[in-house]
């Protein structure tokens, strides 16, 4: 029981991130990115390549992925949003979705279909807490969270890039007024949000194994995540993934593993019938 | 523009008609036949998306819908009269437990909602399998009979198709012209200034999403009993991804864009057998390129082409 609690709080965390990640693009352009599971996806066989192509230590293997995310992440921005500013909305849906179409089926060509392993960057025995097991990948998942978390608050309040950030996704023409490069805070954005998922790839690949068709399902519990927490809502968002982390793990054990899909999704769907903006509420409605 | 179509209708029904005696009865004519099939799942999909500018990503798994219930329905010894209104039922059924909460919010919540939809039902038909056979799906699925008549072939079943096109297309069309199709057009270009104006965009959308999934629901009816045997993998959520590309890159809200990506991009994976998981990239690139290029898709070309023309010969 109470080592379900901390498997849920785990995989919790992870689904957290991905939402963290949708919350940064989604807070800037007002816009969703259904490409995101496919980021995630990306980040964790950078890592991998870098592990087994290049042999480099799994730390230095993080700091490549992390480089190599940004970089993804700024290119999806140039062909996904940039040429789409001003134009409806579904038509960036559709074309975030086509993203993540490519780089699920370069990922097969590259990669191949078959399920490959990332070792955890931390090692050592599982340590007892409160007569619960906890892996040292399970305190380094929790530990992530934390420092992710701290970073963004820091960055987001006390740097100047990050307030010029805030006033983007408050007012992008007013922003533009006072002098902020726009598309240069907009690219950040995207590379930020690449980040965050490249990191989630990494924390997943040692639990499950990483394979190209990973993305699609974990990018789904992203958005099942942002509709529970409320979208752009960022508390929303961490306890949003720690509950469906949780309802997931529990729901596997108690009810039946082959629907573990299923659970979230019908969450979601009473989530939207009973509180149509998420329990903690969205942060913009729809501007004229 | 006007005398040209009146002319061209006709040749290509011509065309198509005599289709059959070009291609024989084996298997050029089945992959034809289930071309038409995608045609109908993408002017259902042309409601929603092309018309409304609503994003469906679970239109495969509506078309499964109506394809497994209609096999179960037939298998169970049901008349097969029964089962276009079944099958329609059902789409109907879950289009309203859909689109009912999620169609009031913004654009995002159909399309992830719509993407976990199809996950689901792909879940159910691939766990619950003393019902739909599981990943190895179902077999002699009895076919179709009305009042004692049976249709056997595929030259037959490529002209009763070929008809139900017809008639989803001409039902396409009248509702276009409706003041129901106006609505959706003015929902899609701005649900602000379609609300000013008097028009009820949430039951508009509703609507929209429910006719365009019972097409895909009655497809996968004539699905079942025409192919005679269903599986999972062919509702999957890269088939849904595939019917958007048909739709994107024929040209959203044109009914001969939605005929002419449907049939183009059921053909075309078969030549270009080859190219293996490229031809996925290459789809996705397409997509892209479409929109950002051209969002009328290849139907928008033709007009376009022709203004250009006429521009030269002043």
């Amino acid at each position: 029981m109470g080592q379900l609690f901390i498997n849920g709080l785990a995989l919790g965390s992870i689904y957290a991130l991905v939402a963290l990640g949708l919350l940064l693009i989604f807070n800037t352009v007002q816009i969703v990115n259904f490409g995101q599971g496919q980021l995630l996806m990306i980040g964790a066989f950078f890592g991998i390549s870098a592990v087994t192509q290049f042999e480099l230590p799994v730390t230095a293997a993080w700091g490549v992925t992390v480089l190599g995310m940004a970089l993804v992440g700024i290119v999806f921005m140039v062909l996904v949003y940039f040429p789409l500013r001003g134009r409806p909305p579904f038509l960036v849906i559709l074309t975030t979705i086509a993203m993540g179409v490519i780089l699920e089926n370069l990922a097969l060509i590259v990669w191949g279909p078959l399920p490959v392993s990332l070792p955890s960057p931390v090692r050592g025995a599982p340590f007892r807490f409160a007569g619960m097991v906890v892996s040292m990948h399970q305190a380094f998942i929790f530990a992530t969270l934390t420092v992710v978390l701290v970073t963004q608050y820091l960055f987001f309040t006390k740097t100047r890039f990050g307030i010029m950030m805030q006033a983007t996704a408050q007012d992008l023409n007013m922003a533009r007024l006072v002098g902020i490069r726009v598309n240069r805070t907009i690219a950040v954005a995207f590379a930020l949000s690449a980040i965050l998922s490249g990191i989630a790839g990494l924390l997943v690949a040692p639990i499950f194994l990483a394979e190209p068709t990973m993305g699609g399902s974990l990018g789904l519990k992203g958005f099942i995540v942002s509709v529970i927490g409320g979208f752009g809502n960022l508390p929303g968002a961490v306890i949003g993934g720690l509950l469906l982390g949780l309802i997931e793990t529990f729901g596997s054990r108690y009810i039946s593993s082959n629907f573990r899909d299923a659970y979230s999704f019908i969450i979601m769907i009473s989530v939207l019938i009973v509180w149509p903006r998420g329990l903690f509420g969205e942060k913009s409605s729809e501007r004229v | 523009m006007k005398k040209q179509q009146r002319l061209l209708a006709p040749l290509l029904v011509a065309a198509a008609l005599a289709a059959p005696a070009l291609a024989g009865d084996g298997y050029a004519l089945q992959v034809l036949n289930i071309a038409i099939l995608n045609c109908i799942v993408v002017l259902g999909l042309n409601f929603v998306t092309g018309w409304t500018g609503q994003v469906n990503f679970g239109q495969a798994a509506f078309y499964g819908l109506g394809a497994y219930t209609t096999a179960i329905a037939t298998k169970a010894g049901l008349p097969w009269i029964t089962t276009p209104f079944l099958s329609a039922l059902v789409a109907l059924i879950a289009a309203l437990v859909l689109g009912m909460p999620t169609l009031r919010l913004r654009s995002y919540y159909l399309a992830m909602t719509t993407i976990g939809f199809g996950e689901i039902v792909r879940l159910i038909i691939v766990h619950w399998e003393p019902v739909t056979g599981g990943t190895s799906g179902l077999r002699a699925i009895p076919g179709i009979s009305l009042f004692g008549f049976t249709v056997e072939g595929q030259i037959a079943h490529f002209y009763l198709l070929f008809a139900a096109l017809a008639l989803a297309a001409l039902v396409a069309h009248r509702i276009r012209h409706s003041s129901l199709g106006r609505a959706m057009l003015a929902t899609r270009d701005s649900e602000i200034a379609a609300e000013l104006s008097g028009v009820d965009t949430v039951r508009t959308k509703i609507l929209a999403f429910v006719i365009g999934s019972i097409y895909a629901g009655l497809a996968g009816c004539l699905y079942a009993s025409s192919i005679r045997f269903i599986s999972p993998d062919s509702f999957t959520g890269t088939q849904a991804v595939l019917f958007m590309t048909m739709l994107i890159i024929g040209g959203m809200g044109s009914i001969p864009g939605c005929i002419i990506g449907a049939i183009g991009l059921t053909i075309l994976p078969e030549l270009l057998r080859f190219l293996g998981q490229w031809y996925l990239v290459l789809y996705g690139a397409g997509v892209i390129a479409v929109i950002v290029l051209a969002p009328g898709g290849l139907a928008s070309a033709y007009p376009r082409i022709r203004q250009r023309m006429a521009g030269f010969a002043k």
